[in-house]
């Protein structure tokens, strides 16, 4: 392996500021920017959820906020062009302290994703989206001349495939779907053939079908009722409110009653009054709605858009294919998630509990995002010093 | 790892400018077209369908409920309660909140004193997003229920109208529905007064449809009370006398009235069969009549006191004139009899009216002459409301003199063929006892009732002392006496057309109009018994009633004798 560029920077007369050294700017004001703006939404939409302590959801987000933000600037220092070697080690971890939820995992709302840490509860199939990430990207990388090769593609497949099912038994069927997201981005950029990626989908059609629509029907029960019920809930919402549709019907009125401006954080009543549920997880972007009206919301994207654009930028300028593979498995993470969070509460896609990055609270998934975030800073670092020890050597020329 | 490694740099450059090239700004395209379509989506919810969503969220957030004003109360002259509004708890539930249903019908069976069985199937119907568990219940149920707290069970408080003295003047006052609104007698027709001023309050529910705000925009105020004129003693006690009438002679309905002729006020109105106010349900529909008012019948004998009065005040008899009388008297094709047959006799006018002879009267009418009975007729107020203030007045029937037959004269005089309702016989028999001068009857406490007189003094103090021959010997209601007490009146026996043009010979109107003292009349009754049966004459169906009302009434209100 060659010689890390981030030393070369380290040993630079400028050491102060070093650990800035090829950050993006952008795309870290735009992370802050959603964790502000979460932030403020908490702060009116959770005051009367947790009794006596109208702070509680707004004081912890904020502190998984910084203390995920001090994360990225760690591993956006670190060339993860390393981690490449510990790829089964990587699967492997994931593999486990997914397994792990089955044994310690506390329950929540009839699914068990979370195991009890001494100050938060840790999601293993959030930091599991990270480590597919790496590991599936070093796989690729690997076998990147033989990508045309069906039997390469068919194992990339399973490799995501096996958490994803174990992911979706706990039951949660949402980051299932995003482990297969990543999988197909990192797949789509790596430059497997067309004729593959036409394959998996209409595999991935016929799968769908059959889970709604024909296992229900002769009475095998791949996915739990709820979930079927939620899926097609957005096709024709009730107003039951022990019924999914319940939710998305809320989600709806409350995005609309926001309408152009906002009705300010005393105003929006849906949230108030406890008619949106989840309102500080999966139905965040409602509140924002709701509170901000439409420009709230278009501010919300636009961040997103930012964040995305800066990561497609750094996609691009990548060093080397482990590094765009990681970037654009990351990418695939964020636009998925929200893509399918926004969606849903838009009333555009299924309900599936997929949360908002860095608005929706919650330990797990803000640091994660954070993790991934600083992935790609430590991708564009690298891309920066190499091009940086390019110059220097065309100088020395 | 497997697969041959990678060589650094240059390949993978180059791997990644086919990327560049082939991929990344497919992918960027396909991002970009599903962040624009999320917003494109929140952008359509924010402004097109805004108003219409706003609208809708505050249609489940917030509710207007009218609230019921307290109605004001009933009282009698004395302050007794007659109808009073008193504070109940509905209780209904949300079936859709409900998680157990059969254990939370349990919980509420005590208190709501339902079966579980029923309660159940009530909580069960989960499309039903409100469901009534009971309505207009004590407080203390109320109270029970909410100890419970019960999620998706909730209590209203809803005035509820009630009526302690039960049967007292049922038909009078009226019903009230259940939305407080009166339906009949004074609960509806003083409407106005009783009910006040319905309040609204806005509620702002949760989505648990708990409340979170209950803003008053507009404050109940509560109805003013109703003062009667009605005495509940007096009430009470005509009442019980027209039961016992009523069930002696298993009569069709009954109905009784005590004024003070000097006043108008109506002491008591009472109507058998009995109507318990609180369950107005209970009884039949004809029981709720107050057919004190509305009831038209033909007065018979006891109209004949206005024949002479319009013979007297136009100077055609004297008390003393005599009149020799065949035992019948034929009217063009008609032949009028006594209802007693008897030969032929002399008798004074005094005479006359005291033995209520039919030929007697029927000569001093046709003496009188159409234009002048009628002219009488209309003046004593028959023929048109006396405007009691109650509702459901009927007029009665009086034909004009144009329409007479040529035997109208036969049976006009003697109260046939014209039709009046017990308060215009009370009132114009109030005119005769005090002097001539008829006050508008009413109920209602306070307000002064008009006066009019409709004929001399002397006239009406002539006619009432041939009134008080009815209790000499040989008057109509010689068995009547009250102790210590001169009275006056006149028995009425009136057969009852038979609904093809002539009458029946089985079905009678037995009335009795009287008054006392009879030279200071302070207390006038009116008792009409609708087909009584062993019995049809006034004089001993109606006639003991009027003496036991009178002979309580009067000690009871400190007359003294004369």
């Amino acid at each position: 392996m060659y010689a890390s560029p981030v030393k070369q920077a380290a040993g630079d007369a400028r050491a102060p500021r070093a650990w800035l050294e090829g950050l993006d700017f952008a795309m870290v004001a735009a992370a802050i920017g959603l964790v502000a703006v979460s932030v403020y939404t908490l702060t009116m939409a959770t005051q009367d959820d947790v009794p006596g302590s109208p702070l509680y959801y707004v004081v912890r987000q904020a502190v998984y906020g910084v203390v995920g933000l001090g994360l990225m600037f760690m591993v956006a220092r670190f060339d993860i062009s390393r981690l490449r070697e510990y790829q089964r080690l990587m699967y492997a971890t994931m593999v486990g302290l997914i397994a792990l939820v089955f044994v310690f995992g506390v329950a929540a709302r009839g699914s068990k994703r979370w195991i009890e840490l001494p100050f938060f509860r840790f999601q293993p199939s959030e930091l599991g989206k990270v480590l597919l990430i790496l590991a599936l990207s070093a796989f690729v990388v690997d076998r990147i001349r033989r990508l045309g090769n069906r039997d390469v593609t068919g194992r990339i497949v399973l490799l995501a495939l096996f958490p994803a099912i174990l992911v979706v038994a706990q039951p949660d069927l949402g980051s299932g779907l995003v482990y297969l997201a990543i999988a197909a981005v990192i797949m789509f950029v790596a430059g497997t053939k067309w004729t593959h990626l036409a394959a998996l989908a209409g595999l991935a059609t016929a799968s769908v079908g059959i889970a709604l629509l024909v296992a229900p029907a002769v009475g095998v029960e791949v996915l739990k009722p709820y979930q079927v019920d939620r899926l097609t809930a957005f096709v024709n919402p009730t107003e039951d409110p022990q019924k999914q549709g319940y939710q998305l019907r809320q989600s709806i009125t409350a995005i609309g009653a926001g309408q152009k401006l906002g009705r300010g954080p005393d105003g929006a009543t849906q949230t108030r009054l406890d008619f949106l549920p989840e309102h500080h997880t999966d139905f965040v972007f409602s509140v924002v709605g709701e509170q901000l009206g439409f420009l709230g919301a278009a501010l919300v994207l636009s961040l997103y858009a930012l964040l995305l654009w800066r990561a497609l930028r750094i996609l691009t300028s990548a060093k080397n294919l482990y590094g765009a593979l990681v970037a654009g498995g990351v990418i695939a993470m964020l636009m998925f998630q929200v893509f399918v969070n926004v969606g849903m509460t838009v009333g555009i896609m299924p309900i599936t509990g997929v949360p908002l990055p860095l608005m929706s609270y919650g330990g797990s998934s803000v640091f994660v995002t954070f993790l991934a975030i600083g992935l790609l800073q430590s991708v564009n670092a690298q891309a920066r010093a190499a091009e940086l020890a390019k110059a220097r050597e065309l100088a020395a020329a | 790892m497997s697969g041959p490694p990678l060589r650094p740099h240059d390949t993978s450059r180059v791997w990644l400018t086919r990327l560049v090239e082939r991929r990344i700004g497919l992918l960027f395209a396909a991002f970009l077209l599903l962040l624009a379509l999320a917003a494109g989506r929140a952008a359509w919810l924010g402004t097109v369908r805004a108003d219409d969503l706003r609208g809708r969220a505050a249609d489940q957030q917030v509710s207007d409920l009218e609230v019921a004003a307290r109605r004001g109360a009933v009282t009698d002259r004395h302050g007794v309660e007659l109808a009073v509004s008193e504070d109940t708890v509905t209780v209904f539930a949300h079936p859709f909140l409900i998680e157990r249903p059969d254990i939370v019908a349990r919980q509420l069976a005590g208190p709501l004193d339902r079966s579980v069985k029923g309660l159940t199937g009530k909580l069960s119907d989960r499309r039903r997003g409100f469901v009534y568990l009971g309505r207009k219940l004590d407080p203390e149920v109320g109270r029970a229920v909410e100890k419970l707290e019960v999620e998706g069970v909730e209590t209203v408080a809803e005035p509820r109208r009630r009526y302690p003295q039960r049967e007292l003047a049922a038909q009078l006052l009226g019903t009230v529905g259940t939305d407080n609104y009166g339906l009949s007698g004074l609960e509806q027709s003083r409407e106005e007064t009783l009910h006040g001023e319905n309040g609204r309050r806005r509620l702002v529910k949760d989505a648990l449809g708990k409340p979170i705000s209950i803003v008053d925009q507009r404050r109940a105020v509560p109805g003013d009370d109703l003062r009667l004129t009605l005495d509940a003693a007096i009430q009470e006690r005509t009442e019980s006398v027209l039961e016992e009438v009523g069930k002696r002679y298993a009569a069709r309905g009954a109905t009784a009235l005590v004024l003070d002729p000097r006043t108008g006020e109506l002491l008591a109105m009472a109507n058998w069969p009995a109507v318990d106010a609180n369950r107005p349900d209970a009884a039949l529909s004809p029981a709720h009549q107050n057919r004190a008012v509305a009831a038209s019948y033909e007065p018979g004998s006891t109209f004949k006191a206005f024949t002479m009065s319009g013979a007297l005040e136009d100077d055609l008899i004297e008390p003393e004139t005599p009149f020799s009388l065949a035992p019948t008297i034929r009217v063009a094709d008609r032949v009028i009899k006594e209802s007693h047959g008897r030969g032929a006799v002399v008798l004074s006018a005094a005479e006359i009216l005291a033995q209520s002879s039919n030929v007697g009267s029927v000569t001093i009418g046709l003496r009188l002459g159409a234009r002048r009975f009628d002219h009488w007729v209309r003046r004593f107020g028959f023929g048109q409301a006396t405007d009691v203030d109650l509702p459901g007045e009927g007029t009665g029937i009086v034909p004009r003199p144009g329409d007479y037959s040529g035997s109208s004269m036969g049976n006009l005089p003697i109260g046939q063929g014209l039709a009046a309702t017990p308060i215009q016989m009370a009132a114009a028999y109030a005119g005769i006892a005090n002097g001539g001068i008829v006050h508008r009857p009413h109920v209602v406490a306070g307000a002064r009732a008009p006066a009019r007189r409709v004929i001399s003094e002397r006239t009406a103090r002539r006619v009432s002392r041939m009134l008080e021959g009815v209790f000499g010997p040989g008057g109509t209601a010689q068995e009547a006496q009250v102790p210590g007490y001169r009275l006056a009146g006149k028995t009425g026996t009136a057969q009852k057309p038979d609904g093809f043009g002539g009458y029946s010979n089985s079905k009678y109107v037995a009335s009795f109009i009287g008054y006392a003292p009879a030279r200071n009349p302070r207390l006038l009754v009116a008792v009409a018994v609708d087909e009584p049966r062993g019995e049809i004459y006034g004089g001993a169906v109606a006639a003991p009633a009027f003496e036991k009302i009178v002979s309580f009434a009067l000690p009871y209100l400190r007359i003294p004798p004369d």
